[in-house]
Parts: structure tokens; C-alpha cells; sequence
């Protein structure tokens, strides 16, 4: 059946030159193979002539897309070698096949294309045998079909060549039309399967050929090239169905190809075609026209052109005796989903295009750096596309750190990668390379305003923030809209600034500079609710609450159902003691937000003073429902990784209740310091600890629910020692406690607890506790500073409570108890000025301290 | 409106309740044949004050509700319309016009979150992973590559849920109003295929519309509709993306990019990372598709075209792949940079942070309040709540039922009633109180010595002690992610739920691959 005789050292070794195109030797085997008998002169003749064409194309490449001219001097010597040998035809028959093929070859190339069709039609391509063929044949017959395909393309639709069927009929009806694109499209696809084909096997021969290491290796790194004619069988169909129309077959034609086990020669076809499905599936397709690779196509798509379906058959119409291998084996992964294939095909050649990173500077290689930028960049673009789509931030983030082999001096791949970090939670690093990001691009406001954001946020650097804050301002008129964020941005991070500040003096210039760029932003964007909002609030802080209340009407006016403005006003109205209308506010403000905790607290103390303590723990209740059923749901056991979208979706409200939590609840100094989010730091270690000494504790994962949770429970505690019922106060401490036993909340409740039962000495030792975590709770202060009073000890006594005082000045119970020591101690003067600033401070004291509105960018 | 578009929606309006059960999958088909209905629905929808919006919405939802897939995509394709109308009446305060499509669309919301057995949907994929074998690749070719730190985490595939479950909806509240939106916008991307081009462009106005409105570029669009702010969430943008990328890709190039430039400038001025992350990769991704071919046609922007298969890099260059060989002496790695640094910053991520989304997630006990109201079975719920139109409204008025509290029988807030169930679970008290006892009597007794407003040394010990801890527990977590991938592999699972363990642990191995910053 084949050509091959076993034995002949001189024939395999030039199938093999063939097979691995080593044409430059040929000529010196012809000689040796005519040396020995005369009958092998017409093979050596077909020998030459495929010698000479090939090494021809070698060194006149055909490009894409131009059609070859007219006959070539060069070729003469070609035509005359295959025209002795088909004369005399004493060739074997494989060899006078590939003889024929190679003069349509010729054909083609010198602009013949009748004749070309003409030795096809002769030789019947689709009866040549596949199986067991040497190498280089496959190669012959998978460019044979390419220029039949040409060829066909080529040659005018009338063509009495191709209606040999119909003779007779000159009108082309549309069926002919369409049966002969298909015919193009079948040579194609039958060209571009027998080509994978032949470079397995080719690949397998040199493995082979390496691995026995046979006396007579070729080149080291001898690299196959493709050429014009496989390279145009292999990409020319799924070139035609996407210039029908016909999605449905293009894709499946991107399949075919990509499920072949790729070759060392078609990993860049590879990375190209996997890239170019990618774009398909994700530009072109959605969730409900998808197909896996796996299935059928639909019959119907609403992806192919109207005017196509029903010309071409959607369904293979030809078939092979031999087909390339393809990846298989026990549990291969099928995608089932558009993007669950678009991440696929996107790994696959993020892998191929950050092994081609070129990663040398010099000049000389500036294009290659190019041209590898450009191809990795726009997988990293769609890639970011597809997990962008499904919330899987953190992997996004992973992958584009790998593109920074690519991005020296790359705007756009290191600004992507900083966005993805904050989306995806890594605040930190995320400011480190918006820090390049504004080297890079010094006049953008919006770089330095993200990292304010993270600044104020999540790491509470504020004098990072401050300075990025500046960067916005200082640049004036150029930054536009930006400027008024800016100096709210700035406004935020003074503001911050003086909650954290421990000195009086410190605090006061703080709070004048935050009042100062609140205004400017204010008058900048007189439109922005946030704006008037952030005055306001800043206003309501340093007790100026009139003018605060008429702010933050204006931010109402501008946004009606704002959270943070209905929830200021209600604690403003409190602070003058409206406490009915407050309530009001926090109702309809519920109405709309009826899953905010924060509402939710603030409406139980006002409760508590409106309507007595039973409706305050009804709240309790409720709040407790409401947490139930929240993230009892929104915790299904297998989400793998927690960015989903709706992960993201919650844990942004998270931040906006969360704003006050770093210190998890004090819902009464509610201020958050930095004392206090260094204590909620070692609070949490120490929790860690505790629960990794026991067994198996599941208190794992995000921590604000439990935070929540916990605030709840001390909520109705305090409610329970509020209606002097400590037993009921206890238990819902205790529940408190499972969940953070060192908490200083949970210490200070414990505290309130031992001091309603009348369990002096308990109570300081828990209060010294709650000390011992947090330093600067007021609250404690208070407390502790009274029963040491009650112990007499005074001066003690005077000292924490003016520590106290230091850190809050607008405590008022703090500067009463304050007097009170004062006046034991016989310091009668010293003590009225206490009772009088308890007196003023009371006068404007809002039920819960206003910070504990959130304050973010 | 016109008498004739009057007319022809009358016609639809009674066609479809006279139809037998048996016709309806033919009268789907038909449906697009009805040329002047379209345009004369979104004529309906636009004007708010219309005697005909209320039977209409009410038919869509029948549509929408039959289960039939071309009905409910034709119901679909009005979905941004309808978006607009109720995103621009609620900020111009006036719900009465807007009522009807509010309770079309929460109905639409409440029938995508159930399946057909009325359990919550869960909507999930799997991220593929390169180190498994698929029907494109055998991970053996890849190379070592992918040995990072995420490689590690998620040796497998893992199965990841990106959307649900979800609550019902009653009504519509500042707080539910875009969780539910961002939903339905999901469930239209799910069918962007089927989308004509006029709901693609009515997508796409949508988008812009909502982006600036009562911003300085609303007066550069010349569009002179609402002037107040509208309120929008990352997420939702990033849905409104996905459909401009279609729209860009698929029709109208002029309008899509249009409607992406006012998403970005939004995203810009609210500061959404997400949102200006997958909106640049769609502008660059389509910047580069522009320069390939500039088809004004406004056909499918699908090209493709031979592409020579040789390497373009040149041979000599030094690329990622020909340094791989290339031996390092040890020196060069270990200046790469300040580990120290490095170390500091991946501390901070790893949510000690309080507050902060802690990477990793791990279902929490269920709490158990044991005189909660008995949920009625769901798919009574769901049947309720399918009931719409006048009905719906009316009920709206009358007032959300008052939840739980009017059937509360006792107001004591029994806290033996109300248990938790994980407490027994979790650490108790006693098990630190040593240690906090410790710490507090040294704080005391400085306290009392002193008088020190804030014992500093203290703090910094904990904060020693934590840090040491974590560093303990990153090595101990490389073992055990070391020890969990092989266990994987000889058990051939197709699944991997990293535990949550594993997650504050993995960043100390980033940190020594992670690329020198």
C-alpha cells in the first residue's frame, strides 16, 4: 500500500527529508538514488520538481490575500521535471498521485486554476488513504486540499467544470451557489484536519528521532514552518463562516481546531484562535445561545445571519479515514457555560503570550516588546472582562500581577491592576501601585481620589490620605469636576484626623481645617449631596447644630432618600431633644433602609426614651430576624472563593455600616480612634487564639456578621440594665461574649451587670479589663471614674476621668462625674465649670454620638 | 399616541387572552412578524400617564410568567425601557406613575430567583484552572508557569457562585431597589443574543441617561429629561457594561460608545474600582478591534482573519520562556526587594483589619430563633406574589404587613427562647480570661503606679505577640495547603473548597513570588 520499502536506508532517508521539509538535501540524495538504478529516474525527476517548488515558495512567499501572477521563469524547470515524469508515466501510482498533485500545485501558483482543477478531478483527492501514509504525505494531500479549495474560490461560479451535473442551465440557482460554498468549505475543513494531523505525526517522528538518538539527527532546532497552503487550510474555513454569518459554524470550527493536541508549530494558531473564540464568546454570545463543545449546535441561532440559515448545513458533511488526535482521557474538563470557556481559552493563552513576554530592553527588540505587549494586553482585557462580569476579583487580581512582566512604564496594565486590587480587598497594595500609576500619569484627579478612598476606608492612613487629598487640590482648575472631591476628600481625612486626635488643641485645628474644605467643596458642587452632607455632619460634630440641621436639609433636598442624611437629621432633632420627630425620621428612613443596623441601633435608644424598653427590645428582636434571615442566606456553603458579585454587592453595604465597627460596636463613644482599632486588633488575635484552643470552632470567615451580631446582643443588654434587670442583662452579654470573649464592649456590659447587682469590686475589675483592651473608652472611663469615687479614691478618680475628657471633650456625663469628684475634693470652683460644660454640652447631646455615621469617600 | 398604535396594542392585549394553551408556542413565533407592535409598546412604557401601561405591564408579566422562552424574551427586550421609567419617577418622587412597572418588574425578580420547585436559585460557574485537564489543554504542556500562590489555592477547579440566593421582594426600598435591578439586568445579559437592536439601543440611552443626569456632561448630551442625581451601585454598571460591550460589538458602534464613555465618567466620579476596571478593558479591547477594521455597517464586529502562525518575536530576544533555563545566582533573588515591607502590607490585607471582607468564607452556624414565624412553603409565596397588577398596587397601599410584631405574643424578649445554636460551638470566655487576666493586671498596676493615660508598651506587646502568631500560622498553613493539594491529586476530586484556613496563610508564599514592586 505505501511506497515504503523496508530495508532501503536511501528511501527513508528521503521520506524523511520530505517529511521534515529538508529540501536542501534532496538534490544529493537524487544523485545517490539514480547512481543505483535506472528505473528510479522518473522519481527523481518528481523528486527535483518538488524540491525546486518548494524551495521556490521558501524564497517567494505567497502572501494572504494576493493572488499569484502568471507563469514564473523560474518555475520552467519544475513544469519540465513533472511533465517527463507524468509523460512516461512508469511511476508507481502513489507516486504518479503526488506527481499530479504537485503540478496543480504549480497550477496554482502560476495563476492556472482550470488545469489545477483539472489534476484534481483526476487524481479524486478523497480516495487517497490516509492510514498508514508516510509523513510527507499527509502534508501533499492537506495542501492539495487547500489549493483545490483556492482554486475553487477563485474560478467564476459558472464554471462548466462544476455544473457538470446540470448541463445546460447558465442561470445559477441559488441551491448550486450554495452547494459549491459548501464544497469550498469541506476542502478547507478536510485541508486544515489532515494538516493537525501531519504535524502530530511530524512531532511525533522528531520525539521518536531524538529520543533514539539516530545516527544522523537533523538540525537541533530545526522549526516547522507552516507556509502558505496549510496555514490557509487550516484558518480559511472558519474565515468563511464568519464571513457568512455563520457563527454557529465558526465556533464549532475554533473547536475542532483547539481540541486537537496541540504541536510545537501550532501553538501560536493556538493562542490566536483560543484568543479570537474567547472574543466571540464574549462579545457575541450570552448564557442562553450558548452551546457547550461538547453538544450539538442549536439548529436555530440567534447568532447566525437570517439570510444564511437553512443554506449551509449546520452539521459535518464529510468525513475521514484519519483524524488528529485529540485531548482526551478520565475527567477532562468541559465548560458549560460562555464564560466558564472564555476564562479557559483566556488561561491558555495567558500562559503561551506570558511565555513570549520579551523581557530585554534593548532597542533593538523594542518591537518584539511591542508586539508581545499588544497580544498580552488584550487577553489581560478580556480576561478582566470575563471575571470582571462574574465578581471574581481576587483571581483577577492574581492574573494581572503576572502581567507585570509586561508593564514597565505601562499605564494601562498597571492602572487595571490596581483597580483590581481594590476590588478585590487588597487595600494596601492597591495604594502602592496607584502610587506608580500617578507617576505615570501625574494630571489624572481620579488616581489620587482612589487612593484617598482606600486611605480614609479600609487602612486608615490618614496622613497618606491627606497627602493624596492634596495632590487633587493642588491641582486647581485642571482637575475639573474632581477638585470639589478632592477637598472633600481632604475635608474627610482632617475630619478623621481630629476623632483620632488625643490633645484638645490638636483636635480643635483638625476639626477648622475639615469645616474649611467641606465649605469649599460645598461651594464647588453646590449640587453634591455629599458635599452638604459631610458640612453638615462636620457641623453636628463640633455642636454647631442649627447650622448643621441646615445643611443637611439642603443634602436631603438634593437626595431625598440619602441613608446617612435621614439618619444625621433623626440624631440632630435628638440632640435638641425632639426626640419623637427623631424617631419619625428613623422610621421613614427604615422604610427604605429597613436592613440598616445602624438605623437600627440608633432607633432602639430613642425608643428606649419615646416609648419605653419593651418596644426597645422589640427591636432587639427584630434586628436579630433581620440578621438571620440576611446572611443565613447569603452564605451558601459552596461559593469556593468569596468575591461573587454578590459577595462584593454585601460587602459594600458591610463598609458602609462597618464605617463605625473597626472598634466592633461602641455604640456609645462610637468614635473610632486609633487606640481603639489597634485594641480591636488584639482583640481579634486574641479571639483567633481563643478559638483556635478550642476544638472546632466554625467562627471563621467574614467577621462583620458576627460583629453585628454581637452589637445586637449588647444592645438589648444595655436595654435590660436600663430596666434594672440584670439576669436577662447577663445572658444576652454572655451571648455577646461567645462570640468576642475579649471585647471591651463585652467587658464594659459585663461591668454595667456587676454594678446594677451592686458588686462594686466586680465591676471595677471588669471595667479594668475593658481598660486593658481598649485605653480610650470613654464610656469605661466614666464608669470606673465613679466607683472610684464611691471608694473614695479621688485624686485616681480625677485622673481617669480627665483622661477622659482628653480624649472626648463633648462627653457631658464624663465633665458631670468629673464635677462631682471635684466637689468631693473640696474643689468647689473647679467643679462648677465642670457641671456648667456638662450643662452646655447636654444641651446639644444627641442620643448616639454622631460619628457613628460612617464618613467614606 | 396614535389611534392605530392604540389599535394595534389593543389587538395584542386581547389576542393572547383568547389563545388556547395549545397555540402558544406558535403565537410566540409569530410575535416578531407584528411589526408596528414594538415600537408602538415602548410608545406605551414612555408615556407614564398612559390608560394602556397598566394592562400592558400586566400582559408582559403573563408573558413573562408562562414559561415559554420566546414570550418571556419578548418581554425581556423592554426590560432597560421599563428600568428608565421607574428609575426616573422615583427620582422625580412621584411612585403613582411608576407603580405598575415596579410590580412588573419585582414580579420578573421574584420568578428569576426561584427555580421551577421554588427553591432559592443559586447561580454558579466553575473557574477552570489550568492545572486540570480539559478538552483544550493537558496541564503537562503549560509548564511551570502557574505555580503561584493562586495556583496553590485553587489546585482544581472550584465551583464559585456569583449570583444569589436572594430574597423576595414586596416592594421596592432605596435599599433593595438596585440588588433587585442589578438582578433583572443579569437575567437580560443571560439573553443578549435574543435582543433586537432597538432594546440594545434603548439599553444603551438607559445607561447614559442614568450616568448623567444632574452632572455637567448631561448638558453636553443635550438631554433634557430629569436633572436630579441618580443614585447607582458598582455592580450595577458593570452589568449596564456587559450589555454596552454586546451593544458595541453587535450594533450600533456610535451609541454603545457613547453610553460606555458615560459609564466611565460616572464610575470615575463615584470611585468604583469594578466599574472602571471592566469598562476600561472593554474600551481598550475595543480600541484595538477599531484599528483592526473600521466597518461602519453597524453588522457584527466579528472578524477574523488569517493570521500567519510563525512567532513574530524574534528569535534572539530574551522572553520569559528562553530566561526559564537561565541559572540566577543566589544573591540577585534575595535583593529583589524589602521583604519586610512586603510582609507588613500583606498583613494588612488579610483582613486583621476589622470590618473588612476577610478573604475566604466559611458558612456561619445557623441561628435558630425558635419563635420566628413559620415561613410559608415558598412556592405558596411565590404563587402570591405572582399576582399582579391592580391587585399588587392596591396591596402596596394598604402598607407592608407589620411583620412580626403584631403577632408577637409576648413583648419579653425571652433570651432563652431566642438561642443561638452555634454558641456551644464557639470559644468561651474562660479559655482566654488567663491571659486577658494577665495583660489587665500588668495594665492595672501601671495604671495605678503611673497613672499613664495609654500604656503603650502594652498594646505594642499584643501587637508583637499577634504578629508572631500570624507568621507561626503562615507556615504551618504552606504545609497544609502543601499537604491538601497532594491529597487532592491521589483522590482525583474534581472539586476543591479551600478551607478557610488556608486563606490568611497563602499571601506569606506571594510574598516571595509575588513580582518585585
Amino acid at each position: 500500500m505505501t511506497a515504503r520499502k523496508s530495508g532501503s536506508r536511501l528511501e527513508t532517508e528521503i521520506e524523511r527529508c520530505r517529511s521534515e521539509c529538508q529540501w536542501d538535501k534532496i538534490p544529493e540524495l537524487v544523485r545517490q538514488l539514480s547512481a543505483k538504478l535506472i528505473s528510479n529516474d522518473d522519481l527523481g525527476e518528481l523528486l527535483l520538481a518538488e524540491c525546486k517548488l518548494q524551495t521556490y515558495l521558501k524564497e517567494n512567499p505567497i502572501k494572504q490575500g494576493a493572488s499569484p501572477r502568471g507563469p514564473r521563469p523560474n518555475l520552467l524547470e519544475v513544469r519540465k521535471h513533472l511533465t517527463a515524469a507524468l509523460d512516461r508515466g512508469n511511476l508507481k501510482s502513489d507516486y504518479l498521485q503526488e506527481a499530479s498533485l504537485l503540478m496543480a500545485k504549480l497550477c496554482y501558483v502560476e495563476g492556472e486554476y482550470r488545469d489545477a482543477l483539472g489534476h484534481y478531478g483526476r487524481v479524486s483527492l478523497d480516495e487517497l488513504q490516509l492510514a498508514g501514509a508516510p509523513v510527507y504525505r499527509l502534508s501533499i494531500i492537506a495542501e492539495s486540499y487547500a489549493t483545490k479549495g483556492l482554486c475553487l474560490e477563485k474560478v467564476p461560479t459558472a464554471s462548466p467544470l462544476l455544473s457538470n451535473n446540470n448541463t445546460g442551465s447558465p442561470a445559477l440557482s441559488n441551491r448550486t451557489a450554495s452547494e459549491r460554498d459548501q464544497e469550498i468549505i469541506t476542502c478547507y475543513e478536510k485541508s486544515g484536519d489532515i494538516a493537525l494531523l501531519y504535524l502530530q505525526e511530524v512531532e511525533k517522528v522528531c520525539m521518536s528521532g531524538i529520543q533514539n538518538r539516530s545516527p544522523k539527527p537533523g538540525p537541533a532546532a530545526h522549526e516547522q514552518e507552516l507556509g502558505y497552503f496549510l496555514e490557509t487550510g487550516l484558518q480559511r474555513a472558519h474565515v468563511i463562516h464568519f464571513k457568512n454569518g455563520n457563527l454557529t459554524r465558526g465556533v464549532g470550527r475554533f473547536r475542532e481546531i483547539l481540541r486537537a493536541v496541540e504541536t510545537r508549530t501550532t501553538q501560536n494558531l493556538r493562542m490566536t484562535i483560543a484568543r479570537q473564540l474567547a472574543e466571540i464568546l464574549l462579545r457575541g454570545m450570552c448564557e442562553q445561545s450558548y452551546w457547550s463543545p461538547m453538544e450539538d449546535p442549536p439548529t436555530v441561532s440567534p447568532l447566525d445571519d437570517p439570510a444564511q440559515q437553512g443554506h449551509t448545513h449546520s452539521n459535518k458533511t464529510y468525513s475521514l479515514s484519519r483524524r488528529p488526535r485529540l485531548y482526551s482521557g478520565e475527567n477532562l474538563f468541559c465548560p458549560q457555560e460562555n464564560t466558564e470557556e472564555a476564562l479557559l481559552l483566556l488561561l491558555i493563552s495567558e500562559s503561551m503570550a506570558n511565555r513570549d513576554a520579551v523581557l530585554s530592553r534593548i532597542p533593538e527588540h523594542n518591537n518584539d516588546r511591542i508586539i508581545s505587549l499588544q497580544s498580552a494586553s488584550v487577553v489581560y482585557d478580556l480576561l478582566t472582562i470575563a471575571l470582571g462580569r462574574r465578581g471574581q476579583y481576587e483571581m483577577l487580581s492574581e492574573c494581572l500581577e503576572r502581567a507585570m512582566k509586561f508593564a514597565f512604564e505601562e499605564f494601562h496594565l498597571w492602572y487595571q491592576l490596581a483597580l483590581s486590587l481594590m476590588a478585590a480587598g487588597k487595600s494596601a497594595r492597591a495604594v502602592k501601585v496607584l502610587k506608580e500609576c500617578i507617576r505615570l500619569k501625574p494630571d489624572d484627579p481620579t488616581i489620587p481620589l482612589l487612593a484617598v478612598k482606600l486611605c480614609i476606608g479600609p487602612l486608615h492612613w490618614l496622613d497618606e490620605g491627606e497627602c493624596f487629598a492634596n495632590m487633587v487640590v493642588d491641582m486647581g482648575e485642571k482637575a475639573a469636576e474632581f477638585r470639589a472631591k478632592g477637598y472633600l476628600a481632604a475635608g474627610l481625612v482632617y475630619s478623621l484626623k481630629a476623632t483620632d486626635a488625643s490633645l484638645r488643641g490638636i483636635q480643635e485645628e483638625y476639626q477648622r481645617k475639615a469645616l474649611g474644605a467641606f465649605q469649599r467643596a460645598q461651594s464647588l458642587s453646590p449640587t453634591d449631596h455629599l458635599a452638604s452632607f459631610y458640612l453638615a455632619l462636620q457641623l453636628a460634630v463640633s455642636r454647631q447644630i442649627p447650622e448643621a440641621l441646615g445643611y443637611v436639609r439642603q443634602a436631603l433636598q438634593l437626595q431625598g432618600d440619602d441613608v446617612h442624611s435621614l439618619h444625621l437629621l433623626a440624631l440632630l432633632l435628638s440632640a435638641q431633644k425632639h426626640y419623637h420627630d427623631a424617631l419619625n425620621i428613623i422610621e421613614m428612613a427604615l422604610s427604605e433602609y429597613p436592613e440598616n443596623f445602624n438605623l437600627l441601633y440608633t432607633k432602639v435608644k430613642l425608643e428606649t426614651l419615646c416609648r419605653g424598653p419593651e418596644e426597645a427590645l422589640l427591636s432587639c428582636k427584630h434586628m436579630l430576624e433581620i440578621w438571620k434571615s440576611f446572611y443565613n442566606l447569603t452564605n451558601p456553603s459552596d461559593s469556593g472563593r468569596g468575591s461573587s458579585l454578590l459577595d462584593r454587592a454585601i460587602a459594600d453595604r458591610r463598609q458602609l455600616n462597618a464605617m463605625t465597627l473597626p472598634d466592633f460596636s461602641d455604640p456609645d463613644t462610637g468614635s473610632v480612634h486609633a487606640t481603639s482599632i489597634a485594641a480591636s486588633r488584639v482583640e481579634q488575635a486574641l479571639s483567633e487564639v481563643a478559638s483556635s484552643l478550642q476544638s472546632s470552632a466554625p467562627k471563621q470567615g467574614p467577621l462583620h456578621p458576627w460583629m453585628t451580631l454581637a452589637q445586637i446582643w449588647l444592645h438589648a443588654a444595655e436595654v435590660y440594665v436600663g430596666m434594672g434587670k440584670p439576669a436577662e442583662a447577663t445572658a444576652c452579654t454572655q451571648e455577646a461574649a461567645n462570640l468576642f470573649p475579649t471585647s471591651h464592649n463585652v467587658l464594659y456590659m459585663r461591668g454595667q451587670v456587676a454594678e446594677l447587682r451592686g458588686n462594686v469590686d466586680e465591676a471595677k475589675r471588669w471595667y479594668e479589663e475593658a481598660l486593658s483592651i481598649n485605653p480610650t473608652h470613654v464610656k469605661t472611663m466614666q464608669r470606673l471614674g465613679l466607683i472610684l469615687q464611691q471608694l473614695q479614691r479621688y485624686s485616681l478618680s480625677e485622673k481617669v476621668l480627665r483622661d477622659a475628657v482628653q480624649v472626648n471633650s463633648t462627653a457631658h456625663d464624663v465633665w458631670n462625674s468629673l464635677g462631682e469628684v471635684l466637689q468631693a475634693q473640696g474643689n468647689a470652683a473647679a467643679a462648677t465649670e465642670c457641671f456648667l460644660a456638662a450643662l452646655e454640652l447636654e444641651a446639644s447631646s444627641p442620643v448616639l454620638p454622631f460619628t457613628i455615621i460612617p464618613r467614606a469617600l | 399616541m396614535l389611534a392605530m398604535d392604540q389599535g394595534v396594542v389593543e389587538e395584542w392585549l386581547s389576542e393572547y387572552k383568547t389563545l388556547p394553551d395549545n397555540a402558544v408556542s406558535n403565537y410566540a413565533a409569530s410575535l416578531k412578524d407584528k411589526g408596528a407592535l414594538v415600537p408602538a409598546l415602548y410608545k406605551v412604557i414612555r408615556e407614564n400617564y398612559s390608560d394602556l401601561l397598566e394592562p400592558v405591564c400586566h400582559q408582559l408579566f403573563e408573558f413573562y410568567r408562562s414559561g415559554e422562552p420566546w414570550l418571556q424574551r419578548f418581554a425581556l427586550q423592554f426590560l432597560p425601557e421599563l428600568l428608565w421609567s421607574l428609575l426616573s419617577a422615583s427620582s422625580a418622587r412621584d411612585p403613582h406613575t411608576s407603580g405598575c412597572i415596579e410590580a412588573l418588574l419585582l414580579g420578573m425578580y421574584n420568578l428569576e430567583i426561584v427555580d421551577k420547585d421554588g427553591q432559592s436559585k443559586v447561580l454558579s460557574f466553575t473557574v477552570p484552572s489550568l492545572s486540570k485537564p480539559s478538552v483544550y489543554h493537558e496541564p503537562s504542556t503549560i509548564g511551570s508557569m502557574a505555580l503561584t500562590e493562586g495556583a496553590l489555592a485553587n489546585h482544581g477547579l472550584s465551583r464559585v457562585v456569583y449570583s444569589g440566593p436572594h430574597l423576595q421582594r414586596e416592594t421596592f426600598t432605596a435599599q433593595n431597589r438596585f440588588e433587585v435591578l442589578t438582578f433583572l439586568l443579569l437575567c437580560y445579559n443571560a439573553a443578549l443574543s435574543y435582543m433586537t437592536p432597538s432594546s440594545l439601543q434603548s439599553l444603551c440611552q438607559l445607561s447614559s441617561r442614568v450616568c448623567i443626569c444632574g452632572y455637567p456632561r448631561q448638558q453636553l448630551r443635550r438631554y433634557k429629561g430629569i436633572s436630579s442625581r441618580l443614585t447607582v451601585t458598582s455592580e450595577f454598571l458593570v452589568q449596564l457594561i456587559t450589555g454596552i460591550h454586546y451593544a458595541l460589538c453587535n450594533g450600533d458602534v456610535e451609541v454603545g460608545s457613547r453610553a460606555l464613555d458615560d459609564v466611565l465618567y460616572r464610575a470615575q466620579l463615584e470611585l468604583f474600582p469594578e466599574a472602571l476596571l471592566v469598562g476600561n478593558a472593554v474600551k481598550s479591547s475595543m480600541h484595538c478591534a477599531a484599528l483592526k477594521s473600521n466597518n461602519k455597517e453597524g453588522a457584527r464586529s466579528i472578524q477574523v482573519e488569517i493570521t500567519p502562525t510563525a512567532s513574530r518575536i524574534s528569535r534572539n530576544a530574551v522572553t520569559s520562556l528562553s530566561i526559564r533555563g537561565h541559572r540566577w545566582k543566589r544573591h540577585d533573588a534575595v535583593d529583589l526587594g524589602s521583604p519586610d515591607e512586603l510582609m507588613e502590607i500583606s498583613e494588612m490585607d488579610e483582613g486583621v483589619w476589622p470590618g473588612l471582607t476577610a478573604p475566604g468564607d466559611a458558612a456561619p452556624p445557623t441561628i435558630t430563633i425558635s419563635n420566628s414565624f413559620t415561613t410559608p412553603s415558598l412556592g405558596a409565596r411565590a404563587m402570591k406574589k405572582c399576582r399582579l397588577g391592580g391587585r399588587t398596587s392596591k396591596d402596596k397601599e394598604a402598607g407592608p404587613a407589620p411583620g412580626g410584631r403584631a403577632a408577637s405574643e409576648s413583648v419579653e424578649l425571652s433570651v432563652k427562647r431566642l438561642t443561638l445554636t452555634s454558641s456551644q460551638s464557639v470559644p468561651k470566655a474562660g479559655a482566654l480570661s488567663s491571659l486577658t487576666r494577665t495583660a489587665s493586671a500588668v495594665f492595672s498596676r501601671s495604671f495605678e503606679a503611673s497613672g499613664t493615660p495609654v500604656p503603650n508598651h502594652l498594646l505594642h506587646h499584643h501587637h508583637h505577640h499577634h504578629h508572631l502568631l500570624h507568621h507561626a500560622g503562615s507556615d504551618a498553613g504552606a504545609h497544609e495547603a502543601g499537604r491538601y493539594s497532594c491529597s487532592m491529586q491521589e483522590e482525583g476530586l474534581g472539586y476543591l473548597n479551600p478551607g478557610p484556613n488556608h486563606s490568611p496563610l497563602s499571601t506569606s508564599i506571594s510574598v516571595h513570588l509575588g513580582p518585585d514592586l
